[in-house]
């Protein structure tokens, strides 16, 4: 049977309930084509626009990381990341209705005297800032009765090319992350904890 | 008849003087060799000299600035879609729609390895919406099955990735491949892309019960919402091959009902609340039926037993019993409708369910051996009973055809 040839009309004696779709004329097709292309070309170059936009000119902030069980954090091209805002006490909720999985949420976060953030609180919607302080939009995976476990999107780091081993020979990690101002995030950098951040 | 038949047993035709050398030759040249074998060719030379150029790539990658490699996504992924319409354009349908189909799986590598260059992973969920969206257009504008065929897949890994990696379903892409790929099928029926289409959806909707944590018997509402746009579809061969995938679903489904149901300890992972189910299957139940009536094929309504909510039993036994009887007159009404289509693709059908259902209540049911006997006594009676029947209808209805000739 061949794919291409597919011009079947419909069968004889019930006439069909929409006309058979003929093929376009080809300079309709082609006009499509290009459009479509033109489309993908664009998106494509949005992906890289957007990650080189957050980049250069998102807030950065760092964040640490928590041991990944397993501890074979090498996956493939990329290590498995853990942060310690992965898992949050449930009292940092500051919903009017408890938290539900898969809902959006808005951490608060507070650079601590190491320079790290840890989480102030938890919002369904975005809050506003102090100078010092940053939101990083993430969403809840799960409820539990005292914490809740929440994703960023930040959970994976395509590690450049022989850097993956070194990494994981260190059980915690420091992440630098850069924060677009219209929300996006993007890891930066991976650092074992040890080596103090500049 | 087929080229292969003609040349093998042609020659035995001219032996035995039943046709001449000449007769045989010019019956050959009425079926030409298909040239699709021929057509293949190009098309894989061309996917080896991609893989070669994808792996010297590759090996490369880290190595390469980042505006070398957007250039070589953007390059390749151009490049095909314009080698692919060219070829089509000259008539070369194979080889030009193997190469557009290169350009959208290169659509979908450019999405990844951008978002993997700049660490966005967050991104990835309206990155492959995006691919998905793609193929359902590239499958619009060049109507072609092998695209259509590509699209499903690419939907299917899509939901896919999102439910499984990313914690999240995406009602886009379910919604997208059920318009998209289901109106185009719709407007240009056809069987294959009918059950390319039926078990796209049914994965989606499979992935969305588990991601929703509900009992998995939800999953025979949009199942069975895919069997009635079947009833609706004019076009038979295209409906029932869209129809196919759901009521495979359906009848492994019972017949794992008949397996262990017996047990009784699971069955209420299968129990969903009662009414909201019912009125919800029962919804689909009425525009099936409306559809078949509408089409006139209100004798396929008893595909409709196999979606009997036996589960809500909770006997034990009494269940397993009851979904062997559904079994039973399932494959029975299979049988039934095949004799009357006088289809015999369907009377091998009907047998082996009807086989192997016999087979499942008899090493399942632990009865007694008087009570097994019985059962199959009854089973056996009917059986034969419709057959007489079948045949008496089938004698009166020829002799009848036969006596109002002339």
């Amino acid at each position: 049977m061949s794919f291409v040839s597919d011009s079947v009309p419909a069968s004889p004696g019930t006439p069909p309930l929409a006309p058979f779709l003929p093929d376009l004329p080809e300079p309709t097709r082609r006009r499509w084509l290009r459009w479509l292309v033109l489309a993908q070309v664009l998106f494509v170059l949005g992906v890289a626009a957007s990650g080189y936009a957050t980049g250069a000119w998102g807030r950065t902030i760092w964040l640490r990381t928590t041991p990944v069980d397993p501890r074979d954090l090498l996956y493939g091209d990329y290590v498995t990341l853990a942060y310690t805002i992965s898992q949050v006490p449930g009292h940092l909720w500051r919903g009017a209705q408890p938290a539900r999985r898969n809902q959006a949420a808005y951490v608060l976060l507070q650079p601590g005297s190491d320079g790290t953030c840890s989480a102030v609180g938890i919002y369904p919607e975005k809050p506003a800032p102090t100078p010092t302080q940053a939101v990083l939009r993430g969403s809840v995976q799960q409820v539990w009765r005292r914490s809740l476990t929440l994703r960023y999107g930040l959970e994976r780091y395509y590690v450049p090319e022989g850097s993956g081993k070194k990494l994981e020979r260190h059980p915690r990690l420091q992440v630098q992350v850069r924060i677009a101002p219209w929300g996006q995030a993007r890891i930066t950098q991976v650092v074992p904890d040890s080596a103090a951040h500049e | 008849m087929s080229r292969k038949l003609l040349e093998t047993d042609g020659q035995n035709w001219v032996e035995k003087g039943i046709i001449s050398p000449e007769q045989h030759a010019r019956l050959l040249a009425l079926y030409p060799e298909d040239a699709h074998a021929v057509g293949l060719l190009p098309l894989l030379g061309s996917l080896l000299v991609g893989l070669s150029a994808l792996s010297l790539v590759a090996a490369n990658w880290q190595g390469l600035p980042e505006l070398v490699r957007l250039g070589l996504l953007l390059g390749s992924m151009m490049a095909a879609y314009a080698a692919g319409e060219y070829f089509y354009r000259r008539g070369n349908d194979q080889l030009g729609l193997g190469l557009v189909a290169l350009g959208l799986i290169l659509f979908g590598a450019g999405i990844i390895l951008t978002s993997q260059l700049y660490q966005l992973i967050g991104y990835d969920l309206t990155g492959l919406l995006a691919w998905a969206v793609a193929g359902m257009g590239i499958t619009w504008v060049y109507r072609s099955r092998l695209l259509f065929l590509l699209t499903a897949i690419i939907s299917g890994v899509v939901q896919g990735y999102n439910t499984g990696q990313l914690g999240a379903f995406s009602y886009l892409t379910a919604a997208f491949t059920a318009l998209g790929l289901g109106y185009y099928w719709w407007r240009r029926p056809d069987s294959l892309t009918g059950a390319v289409l039926a078990s796209g959806l049914l994965w989606q909707a499979t992935l969305l019960v588990s991601y929703l944590h509900i009992k998995l018997t939800w999953f025979f509402v949009p199942a069975m919402l895919v069997y009635a746009l079947g009833d609706w579809q004019p076009h038979r061969p295209a409906a029932r091959a869209v129809q196919g995938p759901p009521l495979v679903a359906a009848f492994l489904f019972t017949l794992g009902l008949a397996l262990f149901g017996e047990a009784d300890s699971y069955t209420d992972e299968l129990r969903p609340p009662l009414l909201a189910y019912l009125a919800a299957l029962g919804a689909v139940l009425a525009l099936s039926l409306w559809g078949k009536a509408r089409r006139g094929r209100l004798s396929s309504a008893t595909d409709w037993l196999l979606l009997l909510p036996g589960f809500y039993f909770r006997g034990g036994l009494a269940l397993a019993v009851a979904t062997l009887v559904v079994l039973y007159a399932y494959s029975g009404a299979v049988l039934a409708r095949a004799q009357q289509e006088h289809n015999p693709d369907r009377v091998t059908l009907g047998t082996v369910l009807f086989v192997i259902t016999t087979a499942v209540a008899y090493f399942k049911l632990t009865w007694g051996f008087l009570d097994k006997s019985l059962f199959f006594l009854v089973g056996g009676l009917l059986l034969l009973g419709l057959w007489w029947y079948l045949r008496r209808t089938a004698a009166r209805s020829a002799s009848s055809s036969a006596s109002t000739r002339p």
